[in-house]
């Protein structure tokens, strides 16, 4: 009896073994460098096709193309010009790369993906994921990709690991209806849409003196929308977050310290825990906010996704896009890069496939509507022949942004090692610096902290 | 007469196999994604491993690292102070609460006892997304319904706002009083039951010689719940070790609410870049479970006493 129940145990656990463990199998074949051709035992392990028709799309809700009815008709005309069936699946911020990490450890990364840089690039792109796309691009190409944004799609090593797509500027929004209310228009410089950080604190003291209440949040409940604060911080006398070769973090500079004890000083400016950049626009919409640092003109186009009028709150009162405030209203802004990336996952028909649709939405006559859907600006200028520089000229919000906010397009710093971890370092930063805690004290211990994780 | 004895060895041998049978289905689960995945968490734990690194087990051995660097990490160790108010405020408020209400409740008629244990039971099966985000809007430091009874425009208790969740003070306070919410549903139900199953002629027997309703209680009613109580505390301890929802839900382990099972995910999944972040999480996991077996072991201990 005993050996039957102990054949029938091994049995079980050489099955559960055997489930367990059969993902494994794949990984013997290491994934072949970026952008080189698979080897041997690869190519004969992965049984390619000779032409795939289907591929896997995950992607980020990038402005519009998180809008299913807004993407589809472009992936059905791809499919019918192509024949390739291109399988959407949008993946949400808050655990997108979770998924994607999984599925990168289970051997399932799709086979194409749309995000920034500092995914595609500086994590998944670094660790050898992805395929080298440089091959896809000519001189024409690089001469029509904006260049700051070809640099953030390339490795230090020179592979495009992300084919850009379109960019922008992360800006402020402001209330001007509560701006003129409380005279605090008079620090606006409504042609250029900039203004000082003198201003700007003025301008937060004649709010807050007419509402008695907060009139801007330093949200830090998470690094949703950071990039906001850190904007904030950075322009307010010229501090820096990395430095300019992107390998190390720089935000203890003194005039970063010097913005956030301002910032901590002034009523108006509540350093909340309780917020992300989502719920801050999201209040800023319901009038309860003043200001949005979470803004961009996605954002200023469907102000909080909430499908109520261009430019216009719950209420209808005006909201505009404002630089970021510096000393002498020269701002720096982040900048937003998103592409596609292809997962070499093996298999070069799929790949070869997937290069098809980057080449279709990046690099074609339908790189305008691709850019169009995103509400974001075209990375490049032209594309086959095809003038992209001004695919918004039938749109005024556009076309105002494009003059006053875009050419202030700074640094696209995201790329730094150990961008994740910094990323949590600063939230928990501003929490400290909102509790009351020494602010140079938290600054630089979560500094060397960043440094530290991005040293590895 | 000499046959009998092979024969019911043959009988028990085949209804042996019958039971292992039955057990195999769950035998198979438990093993493949219980006893399995517990090995392979402790082994990564004495090793370096990042989320991506090939094999089951990719880092190197690097022994007890993981576990000394633990002790030296203050985050780690907020995380598990906090981890432990949680278990020591809910454990035996949950459990004092329930056995208050489920007496109060188990002698009701048929219709009002249900609805009792309907009202109390109603969280534990609504989804804890739906619970959270109810919660979540009534402690919004902007609009929230709490800021509003004790602000100027309600009872006029306090001056301005207080940001709940954002504010170290109240956040861990407020999970706590979720959690209580969500968990005192179960342990209400078993002691309604538990109760109702006591010996009544014991208990007459005890009021026939005299005894008070608390002796009756503590004497008579109290032991024999003892089982009952047991599977409560230490459900309810699990639970509040594990407490991960309700934080990453509401404040993303922020506000002093970080506890040991939102750090073990954050360093798992989020902190990717980071190198041995996966090794490191899993021992996290390992001192977790170790904890929460020390306290059921002393648990059952206790209870084996009384």
């Amino acid at each position: 009896m005993k050996k039957l129940v102990a054949t029938v145990l091994a049995m079980a656990m050489a099955l559960s073994l055997a489930a367990c463990g059969g993902g494994q199998k794949p990984s013997e074949s290491t994934p072949p460098a970026a952008g080189s051709n698979p080897p041997a035992s690869q190519s004969t392990s992965s049984t390619p096709t000779d032409a795939a028709t289907e591929i896997t799309a995950w992607i980020y809700p990038v402005g519009g193309w998180g809008d299913e009815a807004k993407v589809k008709p472009l992936i059905d005309q791809f499919t019918a010009d192509t024949g390739i069936k291109v399988n959407l699946e949008w993946l949400a911020y808050a655990d997108g790369d979770d998924k994607v990490n999984t599925a990168i450890t289970a051997k399932k990364a799709p086979d194409l993906i749309m995000e920034g840089p500092e995914r595609l690039v500086a994590n998944w792109g670094a660790k050898g994921y992805m395929v080298d796309l440089s091959d896809m691009l000519d001189d024409t190409d690089k001469s029509e990709i904006n260049a700051a944004a070809l640099a953030a799609c390339t490795s230090t090593d020179g592979k495009v690991y992300q084919y850009p797509m379109f960019i922008t500027a992360h800006c402020m929004g402001i209330n001007l209806d509560a701006f003129k209310a409380a005279g605090a228009d008079q620090y606006l410089n409504l042609d250029t849409h900039t203004w000082t950080t003198e201003g700007f604190i003025k301008a937060v003291e004649a709010l807050y003196a007419k509402k008695n209440d907060t009139v801007a949040a330093i949200y830090c409940k998470g690094q949703g929308g950071d990039q906001g604060t850190r904007a904030l911080i950075n322009n307010m006398y010229g501090g820096t977050f990395t430095n300019a070769e992107h390998t190390q973090y720089t935000w203890d500079d003194p005039n970063n310290i010097k913005a956030l004890e301002q910032l901590k000083s002034m009523p108006g400016i509540a350093f909340d825990a309780s917020l992300e950049g989502g719920d801050e626009l999201k209040l800023m919409y319901q009038e309860i906010l003043d200001m949005a640092f979470c803004w961009n003109i996605a954002q200023q186009l469907d102000p909080a996704s909430a499908h109520g009028d261009p430019g216009k709150t719950m209420n209808g009162q005006e909201i505009i896009c404002m630089n970021f405030p510096s000393p002498d209203g020269t701002p720096v802004l982040q900048g937003g890069i998103w592409g596609l990336g292809i997962f070499d996952n093996g298999d070069q028909a799929k790949i070869d496939a997937a290069k098809e649709f980057v080449k279709y939405m990046c690099d074609s006559e339908n790189a305008a509507e691709a850019a169009k859907i995103s509400n974001f600006f075209s990375a490049r200028s032209a594309a086959e022949g095809a003038d992209l520089s001004n695919i918004f000229a039938d749109n005024a919000i556009m076309t105002d942004y494009n003059k006053v906010i875009l050419p202030n397009l700074g640094d696209y710093y995201q790329i730094t090692t150990g961008w994740a971890g910094a990323r949590t370092e600063w939230w928990n930063m501003l929490q400290k610096v909102g509790k009351g805690e020494d602010i140079a004290a938290s600054v630089a211990e979560h500094v060397a902290n960043a440094n530290a994780a991005a040293a590895g | 007469m000499a046959k009998q004895p092979t024969m019911s060895r043959a009988l028990q041998r085949r209804e042996n196999i019958a039971g292992y049978l039955f057990m195999l289905p769950c035998l198979l689960f438990f093993i493949g994604f219980v006893v399995i995945p517990m090995i392979i968490c402790i082994l990564t734990s004495l090793t370096d491993t990042n989320m991506h690194d090939p094999g089951l087990i990719g880092g190197g051995f690097i022994g007890l690292d993981n576990f000394v660097r633990l002790w030296g990490d203050k985050d780690f160790l907020a995380a598990l102070k906090n981890t432990f108010v949680i278990v020591i405020v809910s454990v035996p408020t949950v459990c004092a609460f329930s056995l208050w209400v489920s007496s109060a409740i188990y002698r009701m008629k048929g219709p009002v006892l249900s609805a009792f244990r309907c009202i109390f039971y109603l969280p534990v099966v609504t989804g804890s997304v739906a619970v959270t985000v109810v919660w979540a809007w009534m402690y919004n430091n902007y609009y929230g319904i709490f800021n509003y009874i004790l602000g100027s425009k309600g009872l006029g208790l306090i001056d301005g706002r207080i940001n709940w969740l954002g504010d170290e003070k109240y956040a861990l306070g407020c999970i706590i009083l979720i959690l209580f919410t969500t968990s005192v549903g179960q342990p209400i139900v078993l002691y309604v039951s538990a109760l109702g199953n006591v010996d009544t002629t014991l208990i007459e027997a005890a009021q026939v010689d005299g005894a008070t309703e608390m002796q009756v209680f503590w004497k008579v009613k109290w032991p024999q719940m003892m089982p009952t109580t047991l599977y409560i505390l230490v459900i309810t301890t699990i639970n509040s070790f594990q407490c991960f929802a309700l934080i990453q839900l509401l404040t993303k382990g922020g506000a002093g609410t970080d506890t040991v099972m939102y750090r073990i995910y954050w360093t798992a999944f989020k902190l990717t870049e980071q190198a041995g972040h996966f090794g490191y999480a899993n021992a996290m996991g390992v001192v977790l479970a170790i904890f929460i077996g020390l306290l059921s072991a002393v648990q059952f201990k206790l209870a084996k006493e009384k």
